[in-house]
């Protein structure tokens, strides 16, 4: 016992001389402070005394007393659910019937009368190490249960903070938008958002935080509040992005970063202007039946360098063509093989439903990846934004 | 994930096999750190034997590159091909001196 400077050992027995007598063979325990002994004589008393004294170690019983006799301690020991507390018993010389009694009552060990105490000591500290090592073990799960409830709340933060009632725009009749987080067991990091600007253009945004646990999921809210707040104030893309990493880095203690991809789709036109930070490239699913990736130029991720600049890119969404935004918790996904699910597999998807309304699309999407992995952990949350453009 | 050490004049030459990924960044990170503090400037990190490189294992190539500053460096070397895209898709290519093979990233 780490904590404790002495083990406190409750000895039950009806015999007058045995307080004496104990007290006697472990004086210089006792004096060194390393042993301390409570005293009852009877099964009825020594339940007095555990509830006296709450950090009872171990007991030392006979099994002969009146009122309550050892083997009738030891059921009601069992009741009080204490699996750390242990009973050594002390049985008349031969006595085996009630010594596999007691044994099979949940005793820890016994020791026979005369009691030899050079092996009593020995059988008390083989006793202690058993003791120790459950609470250890008690310890360690009560940590474990206290990290399990930590992650879940990193999860149910990152949850609320996504936008989830479809359709988003019911109003809006000249596009179609979906989207999908299924977050892995133990994953706090991926978001998506969409908001219109003014009337005639529509914020998407899909994004990465590096890093798990409630620090990402805390570093994923502030990235995106920033985010939108920057893109309210009608910035271009690259202006939007360039800002808010100079706003992350001055904030950014622990050198978390994000991956960000931010499109502003302008739906009179159809013009979709756009800035990539560090995430994987999206995908437009052309009339024609091509998917065209729209190649990454490398700039930095957010909130890793203050003054990184961004630069932009525009390309224009024919009526009934798509745009898919992704995180690499799809191309990553992993099935037992260690094989990834890619982005050819991906692309290869999306070349067959190209013309899928967004919903059907992400669901199509999330069951082959979810097929691919199989019975494996989800390893990565898997996020997905598609939006279909339907004309002005 | 392995991290061995050697060193050639005055770079520390660390040589990374297996994968990085949030599982061990925390004990790479202390690893370089404390060669940092214990005075450490130059640094080249051959990644010949990395297979795959998480954003956790990014963010402390980061973490040692802010807390190098002026003073000191981290030069790359012989990184494979999905780790090299790792790299480029997010950017670190552009804060990190890459090389094709470790006695260029040593010279440097």
């Amino acid at each position: 016992m780490e904590s404790d400077p002495f083990i406190r050992i409750l000895a039950v027995d009806d015999e007058p001389d045995m307080e004496e007598l104990i007290r006697q063979q472990f004086r210089r325990k006792i004096r060194k402070q390393e042993m301390e002994f409570v005293f009852a004589q009877n099964g009825v008393e020594a339940l007095l005394r555990l509830s006296e004294y709450e950090d009872i170690d171990l007991i030392l019983s006979d099994i002969n007393m009146p009122e309550m006799d050892g083997l009738t301690l030891l059921n009601e020991l069992s009741e009080l659910k204490r699996p750390s507390l242990k009973t050594i018993m002390v049985s008349a010389y031969g006595d085996m019937d009630n010594i596999r009694t007691a044994m099979n009552r949940g005793a820890f060990d016994f020791v026979m009368k005369p009691i030899n105490f050079e092996d009593l000591e020995i059988t008390i500290n083989k006793t202690l190490e058993q003791i120790v090592q459950i609470r250890n073990a008690r310890k360690e799960h009560d940590q474990l249960a206290s990290i399990q409830y930590d992650l879940n709340v990193a999860r149910e933060i990152q949850t609320a903070i996504l936008p989830k009632d479809f359709p988003a725009f019911p109003d809006k009749s000249e596009f179609d938008l979906y989207a999908a987080m299924n977050a892995a067991k133990s994953v706090g990091g991926d978001f998506y958002d969409f908001f219109m600007i003014d009337d005639d253009k529509l914020g998407l945004a899909i994004a990465d935080v590096s890093g798990k646990g409630i620090p990402a999921a805390l570093f994923m809210a502030v990235s995106r509040t920033m985010l939108k707040a920057n893109a309210l104030g009608d910035l271009t893309p690259n202006e939007c992005l360039q800002r808010t990493n100079d706003n992350l880095c001055l904030e950014n203690v622990n050198t978390m970063f994000v991956t960000v991809f931010y499109a502003i789709l302008n739906i009179r036109t159809g013009e979709l202007s756009f800035a990539n930070a560090g995430h994987n490239a999206p995908y437009i699913l052309r009339n024609s039946g091509e998917v065209q990736q729209m190649k990454s130029k490398g700039e930095l991720v957010l909130g890793a360098m203050e003054g990184t600049n961004y630069s932009l890119s525009v390309e224009t969404l024919n009526p009934g063509e798509s745009f898919y935004l992704y995180t690499d918790g799809v191309s990553e996904a992993m099935n037992r093989d260690f094989d990834l699910y890619g982005e050819d597999r991906l692309e290869k998807l999306l070349k067959t439903s190209y013309a899928d309304p967004p919903r059907d699309l992400i669901m199509k999407v999330v069951k082959d990846v979810n097929d691919f992995v199989d019975d494996a952990e989800q390893s990565d949350d898997i996020t997905a934004l598609a939006v279909k453009y339907l004309g002005a | 994930m392995n991290c061995e050490v050697k060193t050639i004049v005055d770079v520390t030459v660390l040589s990374l096999s297996g994968r990085l990924d949030a599982s061990n960044s925390k004990e790479f990170e202390d690893q370089v750190v404390k060669l940092i503090d214990s005075g450490q400037k130059a640094f080249v990190a051959n990644l010949t034997g990395l297979d795959y490189i998480s954003s956790a294992g990014l963010r402390v190539f980061l973490l040692l590159i802010k807390k190098l500053g002026d003073k000191g460096y981290i030069h790359l070397c012989c990184l494979q091909e999905q780790v090299k895209e790792v790299f480029d898709i997010s950017g670190f290519t552009s804060i990190f001196q890459i090389f094709d093979d470790e006695d260029s990233a040593v010279e440097a």
